[in-house]
């Protein structure tokens, strides 16, 4: 009774509406930033191109069954966009700092859309970058089927809602946007440096792969090293380097999303 | 948007706020310490005190942005603890602080808000149009807000407020931090507003002359409402108007006024008299007859909310702050000047 109540004064197609309002804030506010839309491609690539030929000089194929430059190229697109989708989550600390969320708080809008519509737009963030990303493969002898490349961008929206709903989650209570940046490279680090985007989580001892087994990134790291390399490494080639299997990695992620968006909205509403 | 004014009772009574016993303590420290007082639809209300009394506690309350601790708050007909959701629909809130988003224009922030409370886009644009004007923003609806100017800022915010056409506009401290002539301007947009669409205006002020604008004024110190009246019963508070004179021989003129009117005060300030009476203007012509000395000078004056402040809590309302100025080494305008002409001087 109470349900049909609040639905017929907030009703579906106002909730969509304002869900899409908050989106469009955040994807507007990226474009008018050329410099955050350069960096987010140009340091990958950067990243990609003068550390991936690096560690590849190190790890010649002679050693390494596959080319390390593809295994590195997919581990950083899964790094980058992750890292996309929680940093943007600082919008909500900045506008909150900025009095802007207040607006937003005293508006009529659920507390869960307001927090669903900033993932959202983190997610929808990364997968803009996640995409321009995935059209360098090319260049590094990468062949994506079409079908992998639209699974490719459907496993890019499930992995980064996750990893945006817990900024929201860490971003909830925080005041300042100077903490939440310290926080944020405290997160980042050790989830990254156990994520096997780097090296592979195969070889390293038990307790390591114990924590990487908790660790959303791992997850998606190997979920799109699956999905990317699918055309060009035999399956049993991507076995050598990945931890989980593609399914347990969908299936993982799906979860995690459900309960990290659910602590999320109950941390915002206090 | 569709009037939903149904499975309400008291929707339509002549209060659209009711406050009641209402306190809020933050970890021992206690901001409000029970009170009431009601807002009657259409009319300007204003919350009048020092820094630090409970206004803007109290607003937030209101606008369901905090929760009270104990006592009963209803808003346009519906309980703020409750349904918060509907009250949040009634209001328009302008906070103290600026709450636009820079990175955005003009219009692009109110086409944000029409979309936050779900405002049709026929009626947005018309309505878009009407707020600007009023606010005389429409020639600057393209620019980004990070280009106003204070007032600028102050005056989308109150246009953005009133896009969704709310049954109650809450200000919080709206001239604040503003040059004296966007002030009067901000008033004037907040007198229209309630002219044109019957809106009730909610405000809080420390601005003494300004709370003088609302139909009704609250006073509050330390959490409580002391006063809460209509500006000129509480002047009434007073005791009447205020005359000041001085003659060529006051001794004389004290000695008259007291022998004809005893049931008066009359206070003597340095060189000149001080008298309270009921109706100042009739006062006056008698005052002169009766009189002998011949007057230099003679003041007729309406008491000030601050009279009543200094009344209802004995002290000053900015006390804190009119102590700064005698600490402060006052800047000395004369030696800049006298700076230049040495310079010509030298030259």
């Amino acid at each position: 009774m109470k349900q049909i109540s609040f639905l017929k004064h907030y009703p579906l197609n106002v909730r969509i509406k304002s869900l899409y309002i908050i989106w469009y804030r955040e994807i507007l506010i990226y474009w008018r930033n050329s410099i955050k839309v350069f960096t987010s491609i140009f340091l990958p690539l950067l990243i990609v191109a003068f550390l991936g030929t690096g560690f590849k000089t190190l790890l010649p194929q002679t050693i390494l069954p596959y080319d390390y430059t593809q295994f590195f190229y997919s581990g950083i697109i899964a790094l980058a966009t992750a890292i996309m989708a929680i940093s943007s989550t600082l919008s909500i600390v900045w506008d909150r700092e900025f009095g802007f969320l207040r607006e937003i708080l005293v508006s009529p809008v659920p507390r869960s859309n307001i927090v669903l519509g900033k993932i959202l737009g983190a997610t929808t963030v990364a997968l803009i970058q996640g995409t321009l990303l995935l059209f360098v493969s090319p260049y590094l002898s990468i062949e994506i089927q079409f079908l992998d490349f639209i699974k490719t961008l459907i496993f890019l929206i499930i992995f980064n809602s996750g990893i945006a709903a817990l900024g929201v989650f860490f971003a909830a209570n925080i005041k300042k946007t100077e903490s939440f940046s310290i926080l944020l490279q405290i997160i980042i680090a050790p989830m990254s440096f156990l994520s096997g985007a780097f090296f592979s989580l195969n070889n390293l001892p038990i307790w390591v792969k114990n924590l990487a087994n908790f660790n959303p990134l791992s997850y998606g790291v190997d979920g799109l090293r699956w999905l990317i390399l699918s055309s060009s490494l035999t399956k049993e080639q991507i076995l050598l380097f990945t931890l989980h299997p593609l399914k347990n990695c969908v299936f993982f992620l799906i979860i995690f999303d459900f309960i990290i968006f659910l602590l999320a909205v109950r941390r915002f509403k206090r | 948007m569709e009037e939903i004014e149904t499975d309400l009772e008291n929707n339509n009574t002549s209060e659209i706020i009711q406050v009641e016993n209402l306190k809020k303590n933050y970890n021992g420290f206690t901001a409000l310490k029970g009170i009431s007082f009601s807002v009657k639809r259409g009319e300007i209300f204003g919350f009048l005190g020092p820094n630090g009394a409970g206004k803007t506690t109290t607003i937030n309350i209101l606008a369901t942005l905090i929760l009270p601790t104990s006592g009963v708050v209803y808003v346009n007909g519906y309980n703020v603890l409750s349904r918060p959701d509907m009250v949040r629909k009634s209001i328009g809130m302008v906070f103290q602080e600026v709450t636009l988003d820079t990175h955005l224009t003009a219009e692009e922030n109110l086409y944000l808000h029409a979309y936050l409370y779900g405002v049709l886009k026929k009626e947005f644009n018309q309505r878009k149009r009407e707020v600007l004007k009023l606010c005389e923003l429409w020639e600057k609806r393209k620019w980004k807000v990070e280009n106003f100017s204070g007032g600028m800022k102050r005056r989308l915010e109150i246009a953005r407020a009133l896009i969704h056409w709310p049954k109650i506009l809450f200000l919080d401290e709206p001239t604040v931090g503003l040059d004296p002539q966007t002030r009067t301007k901000i008033w004037d947009y907040i007198f229209s507003t309630r002219k044109q669409k019957d809106t009730t205006i909610f405000l809080t002020t420390q601005y003494l002359n300004e709370a003088e604008n609302c139909d009704r004024i609250a006073i509050l110190d330390h959490g409580e409402i002391v006063a809460l009246d209509t500006p000129e019963n509480l002047k009434k508070m007073v005791g009447g108007d205020i005359i000041i004179f001085k003659t060529l021989d006051n001794d004389l003129a004290e000695k008259e006024f007291k022998a004809k009117f005893p049931q008066y005060k009359l206070k003597r300030i340095g060189k000149e008299l001080k008298i309270e009476v009921e109706n100042g203007d009739e006062f006056l012509p008698t005052l002169v007859k009766i009189i002998t000395p011949k007057i230099i000078s003679i003041e007729l004056r309406r008491p000030t909310l601050e009279d009543i402040f200094l009344e209802v809590t004995g002290r000053k309302i900015r006390e804190d702050e009119e102590l700064e100025p005698g600490e402060e080494e006052p800047f000395n305008l004369a030696s800049l000047f006298s700076l230049f002409n040495n310079k010509k001087n030298n030259k």
